[in-house]
């Protein structure tokens, strides 16, 4: 008995001894540049991967971890936030919408990472939300058709607005609310439950859009929201190329991650448009001099040009 | 002895009978819908997870075995467009992992219930097992919230005193440290039934003869035991193996390298199973089925092996 407690003494004893030890080096906020950098990122599957990978420059690394420098870490999007509200030598990055004073968030190419500097398209890594649709007349039956032009209204609506936000993205700004406007369209009034709305392109955006449909579903007659998103070229080839539209993958509204170019700027600017952007930032430890990025920067970081700090800091 | 069966059984009541016929046919199609579970569930993994090796993944190509089970990098190239994926290094460092938090949490596990079991005054063993059998019954991800919240931070600290860079305490060590806090109760509860049923008469025996409390204890109460005890660290051994959420919090996913360096970031089978399987489709999809697979072989190699083991150990007369 008297050996026990007698262990347990010294068990508690060696716990404190630890913890204290454990706190006094925290209080050190000299940063020493001569660390390696530790690199965080999100897995190959992360849509905030590929945005930011695309966004610096170094698309490669999008989908792949073999050209990204040995030894980095991969957490997912609160791991990497509490990570470096722990690691004083790690970067990582984050969607805008869950940047908290935690960590610090990097300006990128001198621009802050603000919503603002998002909406008024300062701030550069990011990447846009983008919808195309049939043309006119092009659906499967007119109340395809009306609801499709109700779901577009409901995008630029406060409503849709807020489930863009609550889903990470980040909403162009509004004045209207979905009451003020669902009169001008009838269509939601009556009963569509045996109605079926194609949804596709992008599957980075299928998260917002699936939370957007979800909404929208009870306010338009409960049509049903079919999702099959495949990529961003599909937005178009699916709704506007004479080849693939009226196939089974045939959709009748059609997500992009990226803006529309070339031949896809041939569909009519009213049939296409923006409903969101997508922000990332950059984030290291509060402890960390640095305070701005560019793309050059990160990309050197990522692949492994610049291994410790002090190959950034003295550039 | 029969004839008293058979008079017992034609003075029995015809309904209590049926009773009985109908009371056996329940119990049997309840076993057969509990054990068909486990066959639909390896069946279903083992028709997904060959699929990588059989097929050629829609023009991917198929994935190597050999290279699958021996390599050390979990994908060269891009993901969707490529097959060279390999596990070898992670299969190392589950085990390498399990190992470890054994180390810890089978001494402190069976020398707590030797103390809730035999030293405590009833009243605190009372109140201890109700702690032990809270602790067990916590859910795993608290745990993992746990370990990011408290045990990277320490672990980070940790190193920082010791002069090592740490990748914000992700790491062998960080892992260990959560599995061993999730297995010591296990253990314990475990071992602490299997300690209170070692016979008394044994253990007045050994203090007849003069051996202190202690002495008995170690020597003649534990090594009694040995068999249920070690059933608890073979549980212990499985919910190591078996877990995904609290690890995959604190691992860091290493994806390249056989590493035992314990304050290097990891993998285990669980935490690559589980890194991306909801966003992904395809052979990356598939390939999370074979890791289950290759899960599985080890869970059930390691299984046979230690019950090898605990049948060489043996039983030491132990209250039925």
């Amino acid at each position: 008995m008297k050996k026990i407690s007698l262990f347990i003494m010294i068990l508690l004893v060696g716990i404190t001894v630890l913890a204290c030890g454990a706190q006094t080096t925290t209080t050190a906020v000299t940063f020493d540049e001569s660390k390696s950098i530790n690199v965080y990122t999100r897995d190959t599957t992360s849509g905030t991967r590929t945005g930011f990978m695309e966004g610096i420059g170094f698309a490669s690394a999008a989908t792949s971890d073999s050209v990204l420098v040995q030894g980095f870490i991969i957490k997912d999007n609160t791991g990497i936030l509490s990570t470096l509200a722990i690691d004083e030598y790690g970067i990582g990055y984050v969607s805008l919408s869950s940047v908290n004073d935690s960590v610090k968030g990097l300006n990128f190419n001198g621009v802050e990472p603000t919503e603002v500097n998002v909406i008024n398209d300062t701030y550069g890594l990011k990447r846009p939300f983008m919808y195309m649709l049939r043309q006119d007349g092009d659906y499967p039956n007119d109340t395809v058709e009306a609801i499709v032009k109700a779901f577009v209204a409901f995008l630029s609506s406060s409503d849709g607005g807020d489930i863009i936000n609550n889903s990470g993205a980040i909403a162009l700004p509004s004045t209207q609310t979905w009451d003020q406007i669902k009169s001008s369209h009838t269509v939601c009034t009556q009963n569509n439950a045996a109605i079926t709305v194609r949804f596709g392109g992008s599957d980075s955006i299928q998260k917002v859009a699936q939370a957007l449909t979800a909404a929208f579903m009870p306010k338009c007659g409960n049509f049903i929201a079919e999702h099959d998103h495949t990529g961003s070229s599909d937005a178009y080839k699916r709704t506007n190329d004479p080849a693939i539209k009226d196939t089974a993958v045939g959709k009748d509204v059609g997500f992009s991650s990226r803006f529309f170019r070339d031949a896809e700027l041939n569909v009519n600017s009213s049939l296409r448009g923006q409903l969101a952007w997508d922000a990332i930032v950059a984030i290291v430890h509060v402890n960390n001099p640095l305070n701005n990025v560019t793309a050059a920067d990160l990309k050197a970081i990522y692949e492994g040009s610049y291994l410790t700090w002090a190959a950034l800091l003295s550039k | 002895m029969p004839d008293t069966l058979n008079y017992y059984q034609k003075n029995n009541s015809k309904k209590g009978l049926i009773i009985d016929r109908i009371a056996k046919n329940i119990f049997l199609s309840m076993a057969i819908l509990s054990s068909s579970f486990i066959i639909i569930i390896a069946g279903i993994i083992l028709v997904r997870g060959i699929i990588p090796f059989t097929t050629d993944n829609l023009g991917i190509g198929r994935v190597s075995l050999l290279r699958f089970l021996t390599g050390n990098t979990w994908l060269i190239g891009q993901t969707f467009a490529s097959n060279l994926y390999s596990i070898g290094f992670i299969i190392a460092s589950t085990l390498f992992i399990t190992i470890l938090s054994l180390l810890i949490s089978f001494p402190v596990g069976v020398l707590t219930a030797l103390f809730i079991a035999k030293v405590a005054p009833p009243s605190l063993a009372k109140i201890l097992r109700t702690v032990v059998e809270t602790l067990a019954s916590i859910p795993s991800i608290v745990f993992g919230l746990f370990g990011a919240g408290v045990i990277l931070k320490i672990v980070y600290d940790f190193s920082a005193l010791i002069g090592y860079q740490s990748k914000g305490g992700n790491s062998i060590l960080s892992v260990v440290i959560v599995l061993a806090l999730m297995t010591i109760p296990t253990i314990t509860t475990i071992s602490e039934v299997a300690i209170r049923s070692v016979d008394q008469s044994i253990e007045r025996g050994s203090l007849a003869l003069g051996a202190s409390k202690t002495q008995t204890n170690f020597k003649v109460v534990l090594s009694s035991a040995k068999s249920g005890i070690f059933t608890a660290a073979i549980l212990g051994i499985g919910r190591s193996l078996g877990e995904a959420t609290a690890v995959s919090l604190v691992a860091g996913g290493r994806r390249s390298g056989f590493s035992f360096d314990l304050l290097d970031t990891t993998s285990t089978l669980t935490t690559i199973m589980l890194e991306g399987l909801k966003e992904t489709t395809g052979i990356d999809y598939d390939i999370r089925f074979s890791v289950g697979l290759v899960l599985m072989v080890v869970i059930l190699l390691t299984n046979l092996l230690l019950n090898a083991v605990k049948r060489r150990v043996g039983v030491v007369n132990v209250k039925e």
